[in-house]
């Protein structure tokens, strides 16, 4: 198997990974889920994130046990040449979130895309071009028609 | 049936606001729906943030069911001029769309997949109306102890069904739950989970959570294609000018009724969808076919089976959704979560309170049945030549609407880091196998149920073996693990079908395009069908084609008779 390659036991690796979160929000509930001073007559507020945090705490022990007693898995193959490509839009796409808030709207589009274009390998200049008239009419269709004045950012609209 | 109503809802649909409405839905429905990997979903979300500031929220919905409309027909084109299927509920389509296509016959596949899905849409939508006045009558008793419990089944049965493991589908699920629960409580105005983050504070919006779950997932996923295959686009059937004959539409009409009449049973049943309802449509025509040799050849009764029963589940899905509030699949999880967005709790009462604007919606959904006819017919041609168009212009264009619309949830930046990490926790879940459409569900659902769990409980002073004492809700509760145990037999059952058959059916698919030239082409089609079908609707496919193979003999008996 090349280094790039390797397998995910999911069953396993869900099971770890849930029940520790369920396990942690278990604890931390006293702190992030106070009971209200003033009893109202409804029913405590820690009732259903209780519940699914105990059924989510179960099913992982469930799955653990699949996995390692019953050798019942589902392995994903976790290819990086086949991920990479997502990996890097899902970043690129947090790095867009980022530049909106800092940049605005129409200039973080402009750079995201003109990026993920050029990654995805488009050369032509048109493409470009639409991109980003497109960032800005879809800025404008925003503002002018649905009046949602999306991040203008640093231009002075 | 409340014919004053109904009247009334008339004079309201037949604006000609909501008639543009339709006009443009089904468009956008049929061009999302023909693009492959783009599924009807998508368009639902991308058009949630246009219909804010709606003032009628029925407009609002009838936009969507008319994407939902056009989006189901529109996945045959790409299915019978690619041998792609453009929404995994086309799938069946390419059975017979595809080789009848080429065999130079792809205006005629065509005009029999737009008649078919007319025919199933307007079937289903009539059933609607029908039904929806006598379900809400007998559920009329219904209190919040009994609502709450018919969150319990919806959550459970989609649980259920999807996905190969119970326990990932219930860890879904409860992730949902749970995801919606952040934020302060409505009723005891609580802080829960939010770790004194300001951006968890006022929760987790639906539409955000949508977005990056549903929308962007989608369209990373298909742009990581784009990049893998450099960009390649695969040759498209040249639409021909010899449309199908009267003697051939109604030489069809009897296996769109059957089909649009088992496809309406099994879509008004909540956890089953329209990929599964295909396959099993497709099945029963052929089995009562006089010539079931052509099917996978070309047959019209093929294209005719398939493409009814997925536009046959679009009303019948809304039967469930509308009288009980329990949304049956993936689609009409996004359409609830639209309703609540539109602040409209579906369900009994809003027959009673907003009857008119029930029955606005289910003639929106009837036109725009009516409607997919004439502009099918008119838009197929232009719609087909959107497939060729580079994916990454669409891309852009799609990524920049769903930050935008999730922005415009509620205008703050929250929504657009809320979004991103959706999107980081939709790509661990895919690695992990996990499902995300019972996370989906599970957030719409939680606020309904919160608000009938605490109104039953505080109505009983906080007895909650009220659940299982009255009545209804027990013989709810238990049907409903009933049926979940029956669901996962059968899951079970199917995935060991699947394990076995799903080589076997990209073979066998393939093996029939033979006579094409190009079978590599096909069995990458094949291969692309079984992997573009989310939920379980491939599960469903191997089972019914497995079981079309170990039936052969019905097949004959039906021929001798």
């Amino acid at each position: 198997m090349s280094p790039t390659k390797f397998k995910i036991k999911t069953n396993l690796v869900t099971g770890i990974l849930m029940g520790l979160f369920s396990g942690f929000m278990l604890f931390v509930m006293p702190k992030q889920v106070r009971i209200p001073a003033y009893d109202s007559g409804a029913p405590s507020p820690r009732i259903i994130p209780g519940i699914c945090l105990v059924v989510i705490l179960l099913c992982s022990i469930i799955l653990i046990i699949q996995s390692l007693v019953f050798k019942k898995e589902k392995i994903v193959e976790f290819d990086w040449n086949n991920e990479k490509p997502a990996i890097l839009l899902i970043v690129l796409l947090c790095i867009y979130v980022f530049l909106i808030i800092k940049l605005g709207f129409i200039i973080a589009s402009a750079i995201t895309f003109v990026i993920i274009l050029a990654y995805c390998g488009e050369r032509k200049p048109f493409i470009y071009i639409f991109t980003i008239a497109l960032a800005v009419g879809i800025y404008f269709l925003f503002s002018k028609v649905f009046h949602v004045s999306l991040p203008a950012g640093i231009l002075p609209f | 049936m409340d014919f004053t109503m109904i009247a009334q809802a008339a004079v309201q649909t037949f604006t000609l606001y909501n008639i543009a409405l339709i006009f443009g839905g089904l468009l956008i429905g049929m061009i999302i729906g023909c693009i492959p990997g783009l599924s009807v979903t998508l368009g639902i979300i991308l058009m949630l943030p246009l219909t804010y500031n709606m003032e009628d929220a029925a407009s609002a919905i009838i936009l969507m069911l008319a994407v939902y409309v056009g989006g189901m027909y529109g996945g045959s084109i790409s299915a019978i001029t690619l041998n792609t299927p453009g929404t995994n509920s086309a799938i069946a389509t390419t059975f017979d769309g595809y080789p009848l296509a080429r065999k130079g016959k792809v205006k005629k596949a065509l005009d029999v997949s737009l008649f078919a899905s007319t025919f199933g849409g307007l079937f289903s939508a009539l059933l609607l109306l029908l039904c929806a006045q006598i379900i809400t009558k007998a559920v009329s008793k219904f209190t919040s102890v009994e609502y709450f419990a018919l969150g319990v089944m919806g959550i459970s049965l989609i649980a259920g069904v999807s996905g190969e493991s119970l326990p990932k589908a219930l860890i879904s699920g409860m992730m949902g739950l749970l995801m919606a629960c952040i934020g302060m409580d409505t009723v005891t105005g609580v802080s829960r989970y939010s770790f004194g983050s300001s951006i968890l504070r006022y929760g987790i919006d639906i539409l955000p959570a949508m977005i990056a779950l549903i929308a962007l997932m989608q369209v990373v996923d298909k742009l990581r294609e784009f990049k893998i295959s450099g960009g390649k686009i695969k040759d498209a059937n040249k639409i021909d000018k010899d449309g199908m004959t009267g003697k051939e539409a109604k030489s069809i009409i009897p296996a769109c009724l059957k089909s649009s009449g088992i496809a309406s049973i099994l879509g008004a049943m909540p956890g089953v969808g329209g990929g599964v309802a295909q396959f099993m449509c497709y099945n029963e025509v052929r089995r009562g076919s006089k010539h079931p040799e052509d099917f996978g050849k070309g047959s019209l009764e093929g294209i005719a089976a398939a493409e009814s029963s997925n536009n046959a589940v679009v009303g019948s899905a809304m039967i469930p959704l509308l009288t009980l509030g329990i949304p049956g699949d993936g689609v009409t999880a996004l359409l609830l979560g639209a309703f609540m967005l539109h602040g409209i709790t579906p369900g009994p009462t809003m027959f009673t309170k907003q009857g008119v604007m029930a029955y606005t919606i289910i003639l929106g959904c009837l036109v725009a049945n009516i409607f997919l006819y004439p502009i099918g017919k008119a838009l197929t041609r232009a719609v087909a030549k959107v497939i060729q168009v580079r994916y990454t212009y669409l891309a852009c264009a799609i990524v920049m609407f769903c930050f935008a619309g999730a922005f415009a949830a509620s205008g703050h930046y929250k929504e657009l880091i809320i979004t991103a990490a959706v999107l980081i926790l939709s790509y661990i879940l895919t690695l992990l196998d996990i499902d995300n459409t019972p996370l989906l569900l599970g957030m719409i659902l939680e606020p309904i149920m919160e608000k009938y769990f605490v109104s039953a409980s505080m109505a009983y002073d906080r007895d909650y073996s009220i659940f299982v004492r009255r009545p209804i809700s027990l013989v709810i509760l238990i049907i409903t693990i009933i049926m979940v145990f029956s669901m996962m037999r059968v899951n079970r059952r199917v995935n060991k079908l699947n394990a076995e058959q799903e080589a076997a059916m990209a073979a066998e698919h393939a093996a029939g395009e033979t006579a094409a030239d190009d079978p590599a082409l096909a069995a990458d089609s094949a291969k692309k069908a079984t992997e573009e079908s989310f939920e379980s609707a491939i599960a469903g496919a191997v089972f019914e084609r497995e079981h079309v193979k170990n039936n052969p003999t019905e097949d004959c008996e039906d021929k001798t008779e």
